[in-house]
């Protein structure tokens, strides 16, 4: 100790490390404290609520899940989440991974122009369409549809996969194709016997992605549906804040059940996540 | 070079640009369209110029608390929450023992519903049960109650620190960039003697300033479009004191029904973000890539 004393540079190094630590501390906890605190009250009574928030619940008992899927339709809306992500993702990941495919490897003309529109696209923000997509979906029928959420959510996951898959795409080399045309494989084949396979770390980053923007928007699963036949499990928690009232216990149970997938597929997908965040960003 | 089919190329991007057409195409157009029209529900557009627009800056309205407050949380989000993402990331380039598994809690944040985001900060701000009330009283402020979505003295503040602090995907795209620098770099800068703060200093972050520009831009254009968060928490109250213009947008389309005029404020927002982007790209001097 009375060594770091007379060493102005090695204080100023422990120093300096007991603020990172600090700094880290407050970020973590700021980061899970919310959910954690969440999490373990869902499994109290409202009196334990009340009286003793801090504390940890008496007993793990999961009544409050029971009673949050009683209560509401939470099943259903879980149907609909799970169908909208998967379907959506999917949807998304055929229609823009073709499109990716030949952006990254053909030139053709108005080529820069197409870009260009699927790049603008990125600089809408999606509170300005609320009562115009609103308003296209009436018209055209996919209002209150499930299958007008996955249109939707893949058009506005369209940019961001086209970027993603459209990198991956360029980083395969071209002799692959050149052997496959050259044994007489047509161009559907190609892609989808030489291209599709080797670029699957490329859909699952993108597909990651997509499956949490669809399993996590809310304000156009607010605005485009109306009852309970095509509402996902973010817009039901927005109901149930007036529906349970006083029910806390049941409240943070329905909130939990709705954040858990999130955060299921990200922690089994996050190497995906991670370096999709990071390739999908770097455009800006 | 293999012999290129232009009608496989137009099928297989047909799909592509017709989803773009019908959602964000028609949309887009309609949009602008209707924004100089006056519109009600149940009514059919008419022509009134630029009506909704004198309204919109001259009106008496929320427009100007709803702007300048949203202007406010992007100069936030850019300086502060870029400054967070960046010594973050700073901190686990280090590659301690912990690096992986703080940035996976960190993104924990990040990658659930902005909606149930804005659930779990009602829950622990509520005044009576809420964890934050609770912690001050069990620290001696026994009588301590805020109602900090409510009262307008701190509602601004609750509603920033809903995504203030939690700078993941800046700091993500930082640690990438981090990782891609040539170790030799750093190896001669500390032969000669550099410290671990100088070389974060003077090697480390002039690297990095393109991908600032790209941070930037993305925490400017995430604030440009919040919206699921703030209406499941304050709803732009208490009055209009954490109203933004999506929520702006959303009252005048959906509660007013008063949709030219809903429309004419989503086409400032467009034109507002826009701007805002070439902005930030001729500061940063951000090299246009090529995709």
């Amino acid at each position: 100790m009375k060594k770091y004393l007379c060493h102005p540079q090695k204080g100023l190094h422990i120093l300096g490390r007991i603020l990172t630590y600090v700094f880290l501390i407050v970020l973590m906890l700021l980061a899970i404290g919310p959910f954690s605190w969440v999490l373990l009250s869902s499994f109290k009574n409202n009196a334990e609520i009340i009286n003793t928030s801090l504390a940890l619940p008496k007993s793990f008992s999961f009544r409050n899940y029971a009673k949050a899927f009683e209560m509401a339709p939470l099943a259903s809306f879980y149907v609909h989440s799970i169908l909208i992500a998967i379907f959506g993702t999917l949807f998304n990941l055929t229609v823009v991974g073709m499109a990716a495919y030949v952006i990254s490897r053909f030139r053709f003309r108005f080529k820069g122009v197409v870009i260009a529109l699927i790049s603008a696209l990125m600089m809408v923000p999606g509170a300005a369409l609320l009562q115009p997509l609103y308003l296209t979906a009436k018209n055209l029928g996919f209002y209150d549809k499930l299958y007008g959420l996955m249109i939707v959510y893949a058009a506005f996951g369209a940019p961001q996969s086209l970027y993603i898959l459209s990198s991956y795409f360029l980083t395969i080399p071209r002799e692959m194709e050149e052997a496959a045309y050259l044994d007489g494989a047509s161009f559907t084949q190609t892609f989808h016997r030489v291209i599709l396979p080797m670029a699957k770390p490329g859909f699952a980053t993108a597909g990651v992605l997509q499956f949490l923007l669809c399993w996590n928007e809310f304000q156009f699963a607010m605005t485009l549906t109306t009852g309970n036949k095509a509402r996902t499990l973010p817009v039901a928690l927005y109901y149930f804040k007036s529906q349970f009232g006083t029910d806390y216990g049941v409240m943070f149970a329905a909130t939990i059940i709705v954040i858990i997938p999130s955060i299921i597929v990200f922690v089994l997908l996050q190497e995906w996540v991670v370096s999709g965040l990071a390739a999908g960003a770097v455009k800006g | 070079m293999y012999k290129k089919n232009k009608l496989q190329i137009l099928l297989y991007i047909l799909p592509t640009l017709l989803l773009a057409a019908i959602i964000y195409g028609i949309s887009v157009i309609t949009l602008v369209g209707t924004s100089f029209t006056e519109w009600y529900i149940g009514s059919s557009p008419r022509f009134i110029g630029l009506d909704n627009y004198i309204e919109m800056f001259t009106g008496r309205n929320d427009f100007y608390k709803a702007f300048w407050n949203m202007v406010i949380w992007i100069g936030m989000q850019c300086v502060i929450h870029v400054s967070i993402g960046l010594l973050f990331a700073l901190i686990l380039s280090k590659q301690e023992w912990y690096w992986k598994i703080a940035r996976t809690v960190y993104m924990i944040p990040n990658i659930i519903s902005g909606a149930a985001v804005g659930m779990l900060f009602i829950f622990i701000l509520n005044p009576e049960y809420g964890a934050v009330n609770n912690i001050i009283r069990a620290i001696g402020f026994k009588d301590f109650s805020v109602n900090w979505f409510m009262d307008y003295n701190t509602a601004f503040f609750s509603v920033t620190m809903m995504w203030l602090p939690y700078a993941a995907v800046p700091s993500l795209l930082f640690l990438a960039e981090i990782f891609s620098i040539d170790r030799a770099l750093y190896e001669s800068a500390r032969i000669d003697g550099a410290t671990d703060l100088q070389i974060n200093l003077y090697v480390v972050i002039p690297l990095l300033k393109n991908t600032i520009g790209t941070a930037v831009i993305l925490a400017a254009t995430g604030m440009i479009q919040k919206l699921d968060i703030i209406m499941v928490t304050t709803g732009g109250g208490p009055g209009n004191e954490t109203i933004n213009l999506p929520m702006y947008i959303y009252k005048s389309a959906l509660m007013d029904n008063n949709f030219g005029y809903a429309n004419a404020l989503g086409t400032f927002l467009i034109i507002f973000g826009i701007s805002i982007i070439f902005t930030i790209r001729l500061i940063f001097k951000v090299g246009q890539s090529d995709m």
